[in-house]
C-alpha cells in the first residue's frame, strides 16, 4: 500500500474519529442547537451591550454586522482551537489512546488534521445559523446575492490553517501538563481579545494592537466583513486595499505555521523524552 | 463504645468534603491560573468593546462586577453541578454512597469548599480588572453590597446543590450540558450590561438564577447610575426567597435521584 493511501485512510479515520467524539453524545438535532446555543448568546449579548450604549437608534447596522460577524466566525476558532487542543489532552488522558496514535501507520500531523477538520465542520454550521437568525432579526445588511464568496473562502482557508496549526502546537505542549483542564479555552480567550473578533484592534493598548497585528485572525476578521458587507463594512484597515489584507493574511499565516511547527517539534520531542505520551493524568 | 451523634457526622462530613478544595486553592496551580483568568480574560474583552463604543465609566464597572460573579458561576457549573458525574467516573461516588453519613452533607461540603475557592478567584479579578481600567465604586453602598452578595452566594450554592442532584441523571452529555450553562446564562443573568435592558420577560425568566438579581442589586447599591430593573428591597426578599426554595428542592431532589440512580445502578455507572 502506498504511503499516500496509508496517510489518506488515518486521515478519514480521525476525521470520522473526532465527529463522532464530539457529536455522538445526542440526537442530531440536539447537537445542531448545542451548537449555536453559545455562540447566538455571545452575539445577543453583544447585541444588547450595544443597544444599551447606542439607544437603538437609526444607523446601527453596521455596528451590529460588524459584532455578529466577529461571534458568527469565531465558532471556528472556539471549535478548532480549544476543540483540538482539548482532545489532545482527552485522547491521552481521558480515552488512553494516544499512545495508539502515535504508533499507527497515519504520520501524527495527519491525524491531528483529521480531528481538526471534524470540529470545524460544527463550526460551520454554528457560524451560518449565527449569521441567518442575527441577518433576519436585526437587519444586517447582509445579502447573500452580494457576498465576495472568493474572498471569504481564500482568507477563510488560510485562517482555519493559522487555527489548526496553533492547536496542533498548543495541545502538544499542554501535555507537558498533568492537568490541562480548561487552557484551550483560556488559549482561544486570548486570542479573542487581540483578534479583532468584537471590537477594532486600535482599541488596545499599544503593546497589544502590535501583538494583534501581527496575527493572522485580525486580517481574516476584516476579510470577512469586506466579503460579506463590502463597502458597508466598518474597517479596522481602511487604508488597506483587499489584496493587502489578503497579502497580509497569507504572510501572518505562513509566520504562524512555521511557529506552530517549531514549537511542535519541541514539544513532541520532549514529550516523548520525558514519556508524557503515556502518562497518567487522573482523568 | 459510643457512637458519634448524626449531627456530629453531618457536620464532620461537611467539614471533610470542604478540606480538598480549601487546600487544592493554592496547591492545584494549574486550576488557580484558569479558575482566575478564563473569567478576568472574558471580563477584559467585554470592557474593550465598552471602550470602542465610547461607554460612560459605570459600564465599565458593570462588566467587572459580572466578571466577579462570572467566577462563582463556573465554580458552581464546573465543581458543583457536574462533581458527582466527575466523582462517578473516579469511583469516589460508590464510596460516598455507602459511607455512613449522608449526601447532602457531602454536598454542603462542596459548596462550603467551592465559594472559598471561588472568593479568591474573584477577589482577584476584581482587583486586577478595577486597578487596569481605573473603576471606582461608592465606598457608601459597600457593606449593604457586601451583605447582598453573601445572600446571592448562599441561593446559587444552594442551586449548585439542586444541579448536582440532577446532573446524577446525565452520561457523557454532562460535559455538553454545562458548557451550554455558560454564554446563555451570562446573557439571561446580564453579566455585561443593565438586567433592566433584557426587558420584563427575558428578565423575569433570568431571575430565577439568583446572580440576576444579586448582581443588579449589587450594582445599584455601589454603581450609583444604573438602570433599576425592580426595587432593591424586593430583589433581596426575592434572593432570600431562592435560597430557602432551592435549599428546600436540592434536597427533595437529592433524596429522590439517589434513590432512582440507587435502583438504575446509575451510581457506579461509568460514562467513559
Amino acid at each position: 500500500m502506498s504511503t499516500a493511501i496509508r496517510q489518506w485512510r488515518g486521515f478519514k479515520a480521525a476525521t470520522r474519529l473526532g465527529w463522532q467524539i464530539s457529536s455522538n453524545w445526542t440526537q442530531p438535532l440536539v447537537f445542531v442547537l448545542y451548537s449555536v446555543l453559545r455562540p447566538l448568546s455571545a452575539a445577543f449579548i453583544l447585541v444588547v451591550m450595544y443597544r444599551v450604549i447606542s439607544g437603538g437608534g437609526a444607523n446601527t447596522a453596521a455596528y451590529l454586522a460588524f459584532l455578529v460577524s466577529g461571534v458568527a466566525f469565531w465558532s471556528f476558532v472556539q471549535y478548532g482551537f480549544a476543540g483540538l487542543s482539548n482532545g489532545i489532552a482527552e485522547d491521552r488522558g481521558e480515552y488512553k489512546m494516544l499512545k495508539y496514535v502515535y504508533t499507527s501507520p497515519a504520520h501524527f500531523y495527519v491525524y491531528l488534521l483529521g480531528r481538526g477538520l471534524a470540529q470545524l465542520a460544527s463550526a460551520v454550521a454554528s457560524a451560518l445559523i449565527v449569521l441567518i437568525v442575527a441577518t433576519i432579526a436585526l437587519g444586517l445588511p447582509i445579502n447573500p446575492l452580494h457576498i465576495n464568496y472568493p474572498l471569504l473562502l481564500a482568507a477563510s482557508s488560510l485562517a482555519l490553517l493559522a487555527v489548526i496549526g496553533l492547536a496542533m502546537a498548543f495541545g502538544v505542549l499542554l501535555l507537558q501538563a498533568r492537568d490541562a483542564h480548561g487552557y484551550g479555552e483560556l488559549g482561544s480567550g486570548v486570542l479573542y481579545v487581540i483578534s479583532g473578533a468584537i471590537f477594532p484592534i486600535s482599541v488596545l493598548p499599544g503593546i497589544l494592537a502590535t501583538i494583534a497585528s501581527l496575527s493572522p485572525l485580525v486580517y481574516w476578521m476584516e476579510s470577512i466583513r469586506r466579503s460579506l458587507l463590502g463597502s458597508q463594512a466598518i474597517r479596522m484597515f481602511p487604508s488597506l486595499s483587499d489584496g493587502d489584507v489578503l497579502l497580509r493574511l497569507l504572510v501572518t499565516t505562513a509566520a504562524t505555521l512555521i511557529l506552530a511547527h517549531l514549537v511542535f517539534s519541541w514539544a513532541d520531542r520532549t514529550a516523548r523524552q520525558k514519556g508524557l505520551i503515556d502518562m497518567e493524568t487522573n482523568w | 463504645m459510643s457512637h458519634p451523634s448524626a449531627m456530629r457526622i453531618f457536620l464532620k462530613t461537611i467539614v471533610a468534603r470542604a478540606y480538598p478544595r480549601f487546600v487544592a486553592a493554592y496547591r492545584n496551580r494549574a486550576w488557580l491560573i484558569t479558575e482566575t483568568l478564563l473569567p478576568l480574560v472574558g471580563t477584559i474583552a467585554m470592557i474593550y468593546v465598552y471602550r470602542a463604543l465610547h461607554a460612560p465609566a459605570r459600564f465599565l464597572g458593570f462588566v467587572v462586577l459580572g466578571g466577579v460573579l462570572l467566577a462563582f458561576w463556573q465554580n458552581v457549573i464546573w465543581a458543583m453541578a457536574t462533581q458527582f458525574f466527575w466523582d462517578r467516573g473516579a469511583g469516589n461516588l460508590e464510596l460516598f454512597a455507602m459511607a455512613p453519613t449522608s449526601l447532602a452533607a457531602i454536598l454542603l461540603g462542596m459548596a462550603l469548599g467551592g465559594a472559598y475557592v471561588s472568593l479568591t478567584r474573584a477577589a482577584t479579578i476584581l482587583l486586577v480588572a478595577s486597578v487596569l481600567f481605573g473603576v471606582s465604586y461608592s465606598l457608601s453602598g459597600l457593606l449593604p453590597a457586601l451583605g447582598v452578595f453573601v445572600l446571592t452566594i448562599s441561593a446559587l450554592y444552594c442551586l449548585g446543590m439542586l444541579l448536582a442532584s440532577l446532573f446524577l441523571f446525565y452520561q457523557r452529555e454532562a460535559w455538553q450540558l454545562a458548557d451550554a450553562m455558560q454564554e446563555p446564562i451570562y446573557f439571561l443573568s446580564g453579566f455585561y450590561f443593565p438586567v433592566r435592558s433584557l426587558g420584563a420577560v427575558v428578565g423575569g425568566v433570568g431571575s430565577l438564577i439568583p446572580l440576576t438579581l444579586g448582581l443588579d442589586a449589587i450594582r445599584q447599591l455601589i454603581l450609583p447610575g444604573t438602570p433599576q430593573f425592580i426595587p432593591l428591597s424586593v430583589e433581596v426578599l426575592a434572593v432570600v426567597a431562592q435560597i430557602i426554595a432551592y435549599a428546600a428542592l436540592s434536597q427533595i431532589s437529592l433524596r429522590y435521584l439517589e434513590r432512582q440512580a440507587r435502583q438504575d445502578a446509575r451510581l457506579i455507572l461509568r460514562s467513559t
